[in-house]
């Protein structure tokens, strides 16, 4: 009896040190898995499925509507891609800090979520061609005395925490002359500035446009943005062929029109840039 | 936001009370066993099983559990990208089906339970050893063996000191289950940030604050009727 109890405490002993031990293993290069042939078009069609990661989160390009529903303008589109490919949209909630990570270990097949390109991203992931092009705006207040970005030196500047925009932030010439405060998500820093705890939120303007035109927020969008980017889609480093489908069947739903229908919907007109 | 919207998302939460609930409730079922099997463990004589619970207590009580959950989450999935191990556990590895909320579930109680188990282990090592030496010496005159007199003398008596502590530990897990949303953990947080996102306010919040402020009062009465029922003798 007394042996059994301490042989399963070892072995849980065992595992967790594993656990452990794996975890840090991490830091080293992970070797591509597959150095002969792509499968991963084929995983996914035989599979029946597509797993889109997404942190649900971002209106209106994937969020959680007042249903409980994950809906926005690229699920739309997903929606559509997977038709065309027979398959079922998986929509998965993950968590948008370690993203990554979902994607290398396999949990998800693509990242699909307005994501903006950057050097680290298109680093780590095989990105899709940009299918979208967003600016980064700074919003104030519609009583604020701000009206440009001169006018911003010394003000408070809230910012989504490791997201593009704060990458921009701080490499522009106004991060010298300002404070930045981090925030987990942009509505936080919009509501903070509503509270008057930061004078202005600097992120995208998909957001602030939508936040503005249909949540009829009293914000203003000040004229001179910083710096353009654009959303693509990111799939695993190594899954070329899956990519170049998506890809593919985006630029027929580009010339067909649906695209432009679907965008349309969420935006008023055809914001796209697929090619 | 208006009432109608506060009563849709509160709904939506009430939904999610289940998956906390689960977290919560698998996780007591499971790490007060454990812990108590730990603190006799770390009580042990024989010195290396001794200092091994100590490092196991230490990690632990010495991480965040947001940190332990990721790493319980991730551990499998990443242990199986690596190509260096032996074919015999790659292919056990591969079995698991890392997608889907099964997977999820159990990471995120094996982190719960682990670290709760630590923490339990401490609180009842505290109760064993606060039983006075003389009780051991009088049952070992009344010739009771050494297993009669921890289950049928120590330990009705640990039981009775250890409720307070122990009530303590609960009512924070509770609060605790929380941490799962790190690794989107469908409960009621990571639900109330995400209608936060949808309606802009912060309301959600507050709403699914209200459900574990609920939670712990329940608790808070239960813990203290259980007290009182122990409390014979006194």
């Amino acid at each position: 009896m007394k042996a059994s109890i301490f042989k399963r405490i070892l072995t849980g002993m065992v595992a967790g040190s594993l656990l452990l031990v794996s975890f840090g293993c991490d830091s080293k290069e992970n070797t591509s898995s597959t150095a002969g042939e792509d499968t991963s078009l084929q995983k996914v069609l035989d599979s029946g499925k597509l797993i889109l990661g997404l942190d649900a989160t971002f209106k209106p390009m994937g969020y959680t509507d007042e249903n409980d529903q994950i809906v926005g303008f690229d699920i739309d589109v997903a929606e559509e891609v997977c038709k065309r490919m027979k398959v079922e949209l998986v929509k998965q909630p993950i968590n948008w800090e370690t993203k990554e990570e979902d994607l290398k270990v396999g949990r998800i097949d693509c990242i699909w979520n307005g994501m903006s390109v950057n050097p680290s991203r298109a680093e780590e992931m095989n990105l899709s061609e940009p299918y979208m092009c967003n600016e980064m705006v700074f919003v104030v207040p519609a009583s604020s005395e701000a009206k440009s970005m001169n006018d911003l030196k010394d003000k408070v500047i809230g910012v989504q925490n490791g997201s593009t925009a704060q990458d921009i932030l701080k490499a522009s010439e106004i991060g010298t002359t300002i404070t930045e405060q981090a925030m987990a998500t942009n509505i936080e820093a919009l509501q903070q500035m509503e509270l008057g705890l930061v004078d202005v939120v600097f992120l995208d303007s998909v957001v602030a446009n939508y936040e503005i035109t249909s949540a009829g927020k009293d914000y203003v969008v000040l004229p001179d943005g910083l710096e353009e980017e654009e959303y693509a889609i990111g799939f695993r480093k190594n899954d070329q062929k899956l990519r170049d489908e998506v890809q593919k069947i985006l630029s027929e739903m580009k010339k067909d029109g649906t695209l432009g229908e679907i965008s349309t919907k969420w935006f008023g007109s055809d914001v796209t840039t697929v090619k | 936001m208006t009432a109608q919207e506060i009563q849709k998302v509160f709904f939506i939460l009430l939904e999610y009370l289940v998956p906390t609930l689960k977290v919560f409730g698998f996780t007591l079922l499971f790490s007060i066993p454990l812990g108590m099997v730990v603190a006799l463990l770390k009580m042990c004589k024989f010195k290396p099983v001794s200092w091994l619970t100590n490092v196991y207590i230490l990690i632990m009580r010495g991480t965040p559990l947001m940190l332990q959950v990721i790493v319980a989450y991730y551990a499998i999935p990443m242990l199986r990208m690596n190509e260096n191990l032996p074919g015999a556990v790659s292919g056990l590895l591969e079995k698991i089906n890392i997608q889907g909320d099964g997977f999820m579930f159990k990471a995120v109680l094996f982190a719960f339970v682990m670290n709760y188990a630590a923490y339990f282990a401490e609180i009842f090592r505290g109760g064993i050893e606060s039983i006075p030496k003389g009780q051991y010496e009088a049952a070992a005159a009344l010739s009771f063996t050494k297993t009669q007199t921890f289950f049928r003398i120590v330990l009705p008596q640990v039981v009775k000191r250890v409720v307070p502590a122990s009530s303590n530990e609960i009512i924070t897990l509770v609060k605790d289950t929380s941490l799962a949303n790190v690794v989107a953990y469908a409960e009621i947080t990571l639900k109330a940030k995400q209608q936060m996102q949808n309606y802009s306010s912060l309301m959600p919040l507050f709403i699914a604050g209200g459900f574990y402020f609920v939670l712990a009062m329940i608790l808070t009465v239960a813990t203290s009727l259980i007290e009182k029922k122990l409390n014979y003798y006194k």
